[in-house]
């Protein structure tokens, strides 16, 4: 069943679109932006300034870029996958020669009124582009190696290019996601299997190679994987956030100081403790209760998207949704584990509650295509 | 793979038969099969979808898991101390050749800042510029309020300082413990302890390196906690060194000179009880390596040691012991000093331009002859010459320990012609420290064994080769004594420690060659009391000059000469060397006087 197969009727159409959103996704969506909001106005020492404030007009916008996409039929999407996709990576190799570079990394297009970082749109194009892929793909070749492959290709080329800004933490995200994807799509087990054999041998080989000259990562890429394995051997400097925020964690308890009454944050013992660190004061100030809230809102936007997933009938729609759940499950999974100690300090934002621009405007525009696919699915 | 025909002919025939078209049968069929595969791809997506699920879940319970840990465990601040290889901190002491305490540690503070943890970064830069009015505020402000973690803001600071810095009540600003060196008597023998820096600096430690003399020298010893706090023990007698600082300091201005040293050397251990190079400076607030100019300049150069100067007539002595060891002559022979003399073309002058006539040997060194020491070096011969200078150590870097003196190594004639022997003879065209001077000297004072200067303290005479024979010692002895009764060195007398020595004023070459007619090295190289010698004293001044009988004077006996004799005069009896009426003329040598 293909989607010029569907009855026009049978979807909503004009304005009355917006009565057939996904809600609860939307709902959701608005209290977890909620809830960053209330960090950052926390975490500026109960002021709107620097932080809440734009982060309040960034959701605003968000959510309207969310809408239209919304709005538009999701074969347009579709359609439009690999189109975005190859955008998408000439912004990212357009950054190798323009962009500017921040924290050490290049990453960033200056655009005047905002940042944009290609890699966080390439996560979402590359997410459309593989489920277009399998889509368009006879089932029965999913497993063809040749046909396995191109999608391979798809995924590695951006992934190669975000590695070299540098962004691990991007990069593996790319990676995850992508074959998460794939899985999905039905690929065999036995790529996956072959996959992870080698990937333990060139986790090998990165550790190998450490301090000879075709080192694989950067030093400090090194020292954040030291300090993750062991952060108390250097409490003053890499391994610094970890502890912290772990100390932040612990004294927030069960229920937490309360709201504005977290030391470790409002004391600025925490370096960017409004971006990628923003769960710890969340944490400390509402303790164990407030932390698993906020996990259990993530986990019911996963489940929404999943519902969504269900609901439509083709491939494209249900592959683009449980896409961009599982992106954005990787983006809080893997900073949670960050911030708690249970992974690696990669660069990965909380996703909708750390103050930036980019990473929330294209969430948003990600959740727009999960509406577009829940409205337009078949009845 | 069984396949379901797409136009079964069980249907299709009967189809025909009916006129019904047999294509609408296929295209159900094929649709037939779409939606089987379709159903097949879907219930595997969905399976996946399961498995995915599980994983999902699996992490959410891990993260929540987490979580709870957390929440229930203690907040334990890190130990930051637990971090960094422990510093060995303990140095041990520099004590002189009587215990007393030259170098030892001291307990302080350093003041770091974390600026991640400082409440207030303005306020706090604000009060750390009124306690130390040297830092700079907008560089506080900035190293403060950049994104570095950790400010080194002083290395040291007094405990006064300390509190001031607590009062700020900054949480950002933190102190550590920190060992330093500490030289109790400032700038006294400041050459020789050299100084301490730090080497690795942590927070809560640092390592107290030695940068100069025997901290450096002695470096490993001093670091070694094998050898608990025993301290290192000097040669060095405080109250001599310090006596003989004023004293060459006074001499110094005196004689209008720009710089000054003098070394007093045992003359039988080779114990260097004192050693002096003015200017000076403070150990504990060591000056800056000069960045253009000339290092002997600096206050950091040690004369002593390193200082290479040509010490003229003071090696005439050399010459005249080595023709009496070699039995060439004896202090009466009689030497032809009358001019003019020609060697390899160049003429060979006296000061002043002088004729002495014929001389005995003594004459030669009371009158400081440069045609007579010239005369003897040219029976005694570049080789026999040479090899005499080599065992005096002439040849060799600075016998002493401290490090700068490995570095000075002496100036050397390329080709040792008749010219440079007979040059050398009365101390040109050879580049000596001080020091060196009084290796030699003392291989005279002690009976003609050479002796090496040393700095630690030793336990008893420490003869090394013999050099010349008893005898000629002896004779060389009684020459100098004869200089300072009846020589150039006439002002050197200190009634009761019979002094007996050599002058030598040498012009002091351009740097591009030729020599200054107005700048010269004045030394004065004597023994004492001359009969029984127990020291060694050299005073060098680097261009001295008094104006005095109506006209300026620069020569040893004026200058080097009379700063010797004050010398000896002050430091003898801390030395324990009492005044004594000197015994009579002994091997029945009368020393003639003129």
């Amino acid at each position: 069943m293909s989607y010029l197969e569907y009855s026009v009727k049978s979807t909503p159409s004009g304005p009355r679109k917006i009565l057939y959103l996904n809600w609860p996704l939307t709902l959701l969506l608005i209290s977890v932006a909620g809830v960053g909001f209330l960090m950052l106005y926390s975490v500026a020492g109960g002021s709107f300034t620097p932080w809440a404030e734009p982060q309040i007009k960034r959701f605003a916008l968000g959510m309207a870029v969310m809408l239209c996409v919304a709005m538009v039929p999701i074969w347009f999407w579709r359609n439009m996958a690999a189109v975005a996709y190859g955008a998408s990576i000439i912004l990212l190799i357009s950054v190798e020669f323009f962009g500017s570079v921040g924290m050490g990394a290049q990453r960033w297009i200056d655009l005047g009124f905002m940042r944009l970082q290609p890699s966080e749109v390439t996560k979402i194009t590359m997410v459309m582009l593989l489920a277009a892929y399998y889509d368009w793909l006879p089932a029965k070749r999913t497993s063809r190696p040749l046909w396995v492959l191109l999608p391979v290709l798809f995924i590695l080329l951006p992934t190669f290019l975000v590695l070299r800004q540098p962004d691990l933490g991007t990069s593996i995200l790319l990676l995850a996601a992508g074959g998460g994807l794939m899985f999905l799509a039905g690929v065999h087990w036995a790529y996956f299997a072959a996959v992870i054999a080698a990937g333990v041998g060139l986790v090998t080989a990165v550790f190998r190679s450490r301090g000879t000259d075709w080192q694989l990562l950067k030093d400090y890429q090194y020292r954040r994987i030291d300090t993750f394995l062991d952060p108390a051997s250097d409490p003053l400097g890499a391994g610094y956030h970890i502890t912290q925020s772990k100390i932040a964690l612990g004294s927030g308890g069960w229920t937490g100081r309360g709201f504005m009454q977290g030391t470790q944050s409002r004391l600025n013992f925490l370096p960017e403790k409004h971006t990628d660190f923003i769960f710890t004061t969340l944490a400390e100030e509402f303790g164990f209760v407030g932390g698993f809230s906020l996990l259990a809102l993530y986990a019911l936007i996963i489940v929404f998207c999943i519902v969504t997933a269900l609901l439509t009938r083709d491939r494209f729609s249900s592959l683009v949704t449980l896409g961009i759940a599982i992106t954005f499950f990787l983006f809080f999974a893997v900073n949670m584990s960050m911030v708690m100690g249970l992974a690696p300090v990669v660069g990965v934002p909380l996703p909708m509650v750390s103050y930036g621009g980019s990473a929330m405007l294209v969430l948003m525009g990600a959740f727009g295509i999960v509406q577009s696919a829940h409205i337009h699915r078949p009845r | 793979m069984i396949r379901t025909p797409l136009r079964p002919l069980a249907r299709i025939l009967p189809a025909r038969d009916k006129g019904e078209n047999p294509d609408a049968i296929e295209r159900e069929n094929i649709r037939k099969r779409h939606e089987e595969m379709q159903d097949r791809a879907r219930s595997r997506a969905e399976s996946r979808l399961l498995v995915l699920g599980v994983f999902f879940f699996c992490a959410f319970a891990v993260v929540g898991a987490r979580m709870g840990h957390l929440a229930t465990s203690e907040a334990v601040e890190p130990v930051a101390s637990a971090t960094g290889a422990a510093i060995a901190a303990q140095r041990a002491d520099i004590t002189d050749r009587h215990g007393r305490i030259m170098a030892t540690n001291f307990e302080t503070h350093s003041l770091y800042a974390q600026p991640p943890q400082m409440v207030d970064p303005l306020a706090a830069a604000e009060g750390l510029v009124k306690v130390f009015p040297d830092l700079d505020k907008e560089r506080l402000i900035k190293d403060f309020t950049g994104k570095r973690k950790f400010v080194w803001i002083k290395k040291r600071i007094s405990p006064e300082q300390k509190q001031a810095v607590h009062d700020l009540g900054d949480p950002g600003l933190l102190f550590g413990p920190r060992e330093m060196r500490l030289y109790p008597n400032g700038p006294v023998a400041a050459h020789v302890l050299g100084g301490a820096g730090f080497g690795k600096e942590g927070v809560s430690a640092a390592e107290v390196i030695g940068v100069a003399g025997v901290e450096k020298q002695f470096d490993g010893y001093l670091r070694d906690p094998a050898n608990g706090t025993k301290p290192l023990q000097l040669a060095l007698d405080l109250t001599v060194q310090a006596a003989a600082e004023q004293v060459l300091y006074g001499g110094m201005k005196l004689m209008n000179a720009k710089g000054a040293t003098s070394i007093i050397m045992d003359v039988h251990s080779g114990e260097v009880v004192s050693v002096v190079s003015l200017p000076d400076f403070d150990p504990n607030d060591r000056p800056q390596v000069l960045v253009e100019g000339d290092q002997s300049d600096s206050p950091l150069f040690n004369r002593a040691v390193q200082g290479v100067y040509e010490l003229g007539s003071t090696f005439k002595i050399f010459a005249a012991a080595q023709a009496v060891d070699l039995g060439l002559v004896n202090a009466e022979t009689i030497i032809d000093t009358s001019g003019p003399m020609r060697v390899g073309g160049h003429p060979i002058g006296e000061f002043k331009n002088k004729n002495y006539g014929k001389i005995s040997v003594s004459e030669v060194i009371v009158k400081s002859s440069n045609r007579g020491t010239g005369r003897l070096a040219l029976q005694i011969g570049t080789k026999r010459q040479k090899a005499f200078l080599g065992a005096l150590g002439m040849f060799d870097p600075t016998p002493f320990e401290i490090v700068e003196a490995a570095g000075a190594q002496p100036l050397l004639p390329k080709r040792w012609t008749d010219l440079s022997a007979v040059t050398i003879s009365y101390g040109h065209g050879i580049s000596t420290t001080p020091m060196h001077l009084a290796a030699g000297y003392a291989a005279i004072a002690n009976g003609g064994r050479y002796v090496s200067p040393t700095i630690l303290k030793q336990k008893g005479p420490q003869y090394g080769p013999r050099v010349m024979s008893a005898e000629a010692a002896l004779a060389a002895r009684q020459m100098l004594r004869a200089v300072v009764t009846s020589g150039t060195a006439s002002f050197g007398e200190v009634p009761g420690y019979a002094v007996g020595g050599k002058t030598g004023t040498a012009d002091k070459p351009k740097p591009r060659g030729g020599y200054y007619k107005d700048k010269v090295i004045a030394t004065f190289a004597s023994i004492f009391p001359a009969h029984d010698p127990k020291y060694v004293v050299v005073v060098t001044l680097d261009e001295p000059s008094v104006h005095t009988y109506g006209e300026d004077r620069r020569t040893a006996g004026w200058t080097a000469v009379p700063v010797t004799a004050e010398l000896i005069g002050r430091v003898a009896p801390l030395l324990g060397v009492r005044p004594d009426v000197e015994p009579g003329q002994v091997a029945g040598i009368t020393l003639t006087s003129n």
